[in-house]
């Protein structure tokens, strides 16, 4: 087994060479209760990581996620009042038409995805400010029970949020291996001349692609707002870095074609762990971004493929 | 002066260059000519250097060198004129023409502009550009740009020691006639100064201007003559090689086609600064080839037909219906496809394993509610790899890692396998060996057999009239003559290159 097939396997081997190291530094680490709880903190940062999945798988980038997220816990605590439950499927609606419009605008008009999910970001942070009045919404304690209670609590002794989390990494595993889109976004990242050539409608599947981002994006909003019984423009900052971290650790490069969703579970659990172990190391949360910002930097600098980028601008 | 001596280079299942011998010596002007895929491009980018070769000996007065990179080259004394031209656009006519060395101007960290259009002055003054070296490159005519590059490489002369070795690639494909006299004209005064190597495809100005001639073909260099004592004919013959085979073209096996059915008709077909005024039609069972110069317009005309070009004028229609909107996925749905020249980029998906490669065009076909059957895309895979004696451990198979050969027959079996019936084959045997180009010709007939009608862009001309039924010559955006080259009335070479140059 050479270097090459032995990349496949550097994820999950870091994920559980970093386990040891910290179950090292405190043997309480390593127990059950306590890897749960790690798993269910995890939650909302995965669901978005899930959906920025789609988006690298492809080649591209979503910098708008979080700033959706942002903006999906002021909507949905304000239209809990309006329309209870149903807010769940508006604002996953809104979401995945934020990420349609990223993807309109970087295949309709050229715009490299960084820059078009930028402004749509910018759009949807602006949207929940002026939404909110600046200030932090608070959910009615009953009618969140009502409507959303049954996202919180445990069953079998899982957080709820971690079973749904599970539940739509499912949904996005199905998507990515048996249904025609999911072999359209391969094919997009793997090999985008082939693809046109074949006569695939790339473009219409990269806005797909961008719409799931923006719908788990928004999901991802829903979850910590219910979860945290309120909204605000700022909730779901710090959320990017450690998702798109997640993604290219997991091993889905920037250049896409190959990973998916499942590399990006693995991902998630090693942001997850890394969390953690700053907590042993006495690593104080306002310095965590300098890490992650350190791993993405390294991830990338490993991941990505450089036949396919001729120029880096 | 400078020397190659049993050079060689492999790509990955490629041998492109075999132990090359090659001689030019102070003041020479030697040509090199060979039909695409010979090996020419190659051998260039050894020479300045944009490749290194892994075998063999380069040897600069006598002394071997190897560069890594061109500029290395450049230190040496080689320089490159290319093609597609390496000016940047937006830059003075001064700043490409030192692009890289600007430090013998720069005082304090500033640079000294008057110094440098001194200086590009002087430079101009060797090509008899009579232009203001400060005017932006872009407003230059293209004549005038390749002078500057031609210039831009003259500035070796004072920058390094020894003699010049200067390549010329194709640089008449776009000049006007006068514009080529004036270009040669200019390089055999210059032969004081440096020495030449001039690629063309145009046989006639190759013997014109050269001293030597240098011809390839599969990566060896088949012949070295004296140009003045050497036929246009001659060097044609040596390029193209053995003798034309019936049965290599699978000839035997052709048979005429349904002139009842007409699959695609271009009438009147017009894109500006591509081709005009294109009309032929194409017919079940029939091979038409578009026989033309690198740039004529062939390779618009089939991505025409295929949907990723526009008509601006003129209607094209498929298999009886006018083609509204141009695009690939209704090509593709009325039965059209595209093996394109880019194996590796357009025609497969490396990094998908040969089924997934085999239905990315077909999903529909094998899919319910967007949900793929996975079962069935294998068994149809299973199947093409038998039919087509495809190698490859099984339909798993990453088809980056497959054989050139084998990667074009997934490609053929992806049309095939979804119905097609209109195959455009752009250079469909390009960087194959021989038996894996026997092999695509074996198919060709075979599909022919099953009523589609294919058009070719052939890689060689022998290749386009053993397999065709009709060739098309085009130039210039026209077309010039049609050939019927039903089995045994077959025009030859000479006929075609005709029309060609």
């Amino acid at each position: 087994m050479n270097l090459h097939n032995l990349k496949k396997h550097f994820p999950w081997m870091t994920l559980v060479l970093l386990a040891l190291f910290v179950g090292i530094l405190d043997p309480n680490f390593l127990r059950l209760e306590n890897l749960i709880d790690l798993a269910g903190d995890i939650s909302t940062l995965f669901i978005m990581a899930l959906g920025i999945t789609f988006v690298i798988y492809i080649g591209s980038i979503d910098l708008s996620a979080q700033s959706v997220a942002n903006m999906i816990t002021v909507l949905a605590t304000l239209l809990l009042v309006h329309i209870g439950a149903f807010a769940a499927p508006v604002c996953i609606a809104i979401g995945a038409l934020f990420g349609f419009v990223s993807g309109l605008v970087s295949t309709r008009f050229k715009v490299p995805s960084f820059i078009a999910t930028l402004a749509v970001g910018g759009i949807a942070l602006s949207v929940g400010q002026y939404a909110s009045g600046q200030k932090a919404l608070y959910m009615d304690a009953t009618l969140r029970e009502q409507a959303f209670g049954w996202m919180i609590g445990t069953t079998a002794g899982l957080p709820r949020e971690m079973i749904i989390a599970l539940v739509l990494l499912v949904v996005a595993l199905v998507i990515e291996r048996r249904t025609v889109l999911g072999r359209a976004l391969k094919a997009i990242g793997a090999g985008e001349p082939a693809a046109v050539a074949s006569g695939l409608q790339v473009n219409r599947y990269k806005m797909i692609a961008f719409a799931i981002s923006g719908a788990f994006a928004a999901m991802a909003g829903l979850l910590f707002s219910v979860k945290l019984s309120g909204g605000s423009p700022v909730m779901a900052n710090g959320f990017l870095l450690p998702a798109i971290v997640a993604v290219l650790v997991g091993g889905t490069p920037l250049t896409g074609g190959v990973g998916g969703v499942l590399n990006t579970f693995i991902g998630a659990l090693i942001v997850a762990v890394i969390r953690t172990s700053m907590l042993y190391l006495n690593v104080p949360a306002t310095a965590q971004q300098i890490f992650f910002g350190l791993v993405l930097v390294g991830a990338i600098a490993i991941t990505i493929d450089r036949t396919k980028v001729r120029t880096v601008k | 002066m400078f020397e190659l001596r049993k050079v060689e280079k492999r790509f990955p299942n490629v041998r492109a260059l075999k132990a090359i011998d090659f001689e030019i010596r102070q003041g020479e002007i030697v040509g090199l000519v060979g039909e695409n895929g010979a090996g020419k491009s190659t051998l260039m980018k050894v020479i300045y250097g944009a490749y290194q070769h892994d075998g063999g000996e380069v040897l600069k007065d006598g002394i071997p060198v190897r560069f890594e990179n061109p500029r290395q080259a450049m230190q040496k004394g080689i320089g490159m004129v290319f093609q597609e031209q390496s000016l940047i656009p937006n830059l003075s006519v001064m700043e490409n023409i030192f692009l890289g060395f600007e430090q013998q101007f720069v005082k304090l960290g500033v640079v000294n502009w008057k110094k440098m259009a001194a200086a590009a002055r002087f430079q101009l003054a060797k090509v008899k550009l009579d232009i203001d070296p400060r005017i932006i490159t872009a407003k230059l005519s293209f004549a005038q740009r390749q002078l500057v590059e031609l210039a831009k490489v003259l500035t070796l002369e004072e920058r390094v020691d020894g003699d010049l070795v200067i390549l010329l690639d194709e640089p008449t494909s776009v000049l006007a006639k006068e514009e080529v006299e004036l270009l040669f004209k200019l390089v055999r005064e210059l032969r004081s100064r440096a020495a030449f190597i001039f690629v063309s495809h145009r046989l006639d100005e190759v013997l014109e201007l050269t001293d030597r001639v240098y011809v390839m073909k599969d990566g060896e260099v088949v012949d070295h003559v004296v140009s003045a004592e050497a036929s246009a004919e001659s060097i044609q013959r040596k390029m193209v090689g053995r003798d034309i085979n019936k049965e290599y073209y699978r000839e035997e096996k052709q048979l005429p086609y349904d002139a009842s059915r007409v699959l695609v008709e271009l009438r009147n077909a017009t894109v500006p600064g591509q081709y005009s005024n294109v009309s032929f039609q194409l017919h079940a069972g029939e091979v038409l080839t578009l026989v033309g110069t690198e740039g004529s317009g062939r390779e618009a005309i089939l991505r025409t037909i295929f949907g990723l070009q526009k008509l601006v004028l003129g209607d094209l229609a498929v298999k009886g219906r006018k083609v509204e909107s141009f695009s690939a996925e209704a090509s593709v749905a009325s039965g059209v496809g595209y093996i394109p020249r880019e194996r590796k980029v357009e025609g497969i998906v490396a990094g998908m394993n040969v089924y997934e490669n085999i239905t990315l065009s077909q999903m529909g076909n094998y899919s319910r509610f967007g949900f793929l059957r996975i079962g069935d895309e294998k068994a149809t895979a299973k199947d093409w790899i038998a039919k087509l004696s495809i190698k490859a451990s099984s339909e798993m198979a990453d088809c980056g890692n497959l054989s050139g050969g084998n990667q074009q027959k997934v490609v053929l079996a992806k049309w095939r396998s979804g119905g097609s019936d209109i195959i455009l084959l752009d250079h469909p045997t390009r960087g194959l060996d021989i038996g894996a180009k026997e092999d695509v010709y074996e198919m060709v007939r075979a599909m022919n057999a099953d009523g589609a009608g294919i058009v070719l862009i052939a890689d060689t001309l022998e290749e386009a009239i053993g397999l065709s039924h009709t060739i098309l010559v085009v130039k210039d955006g026209a077309i010039q003559k049609r050939f019927d080259c039903s089995a045994g009335t077959k025009p030859s070479l000479f006929d075609l290159v005709h029309y060609m140059i």
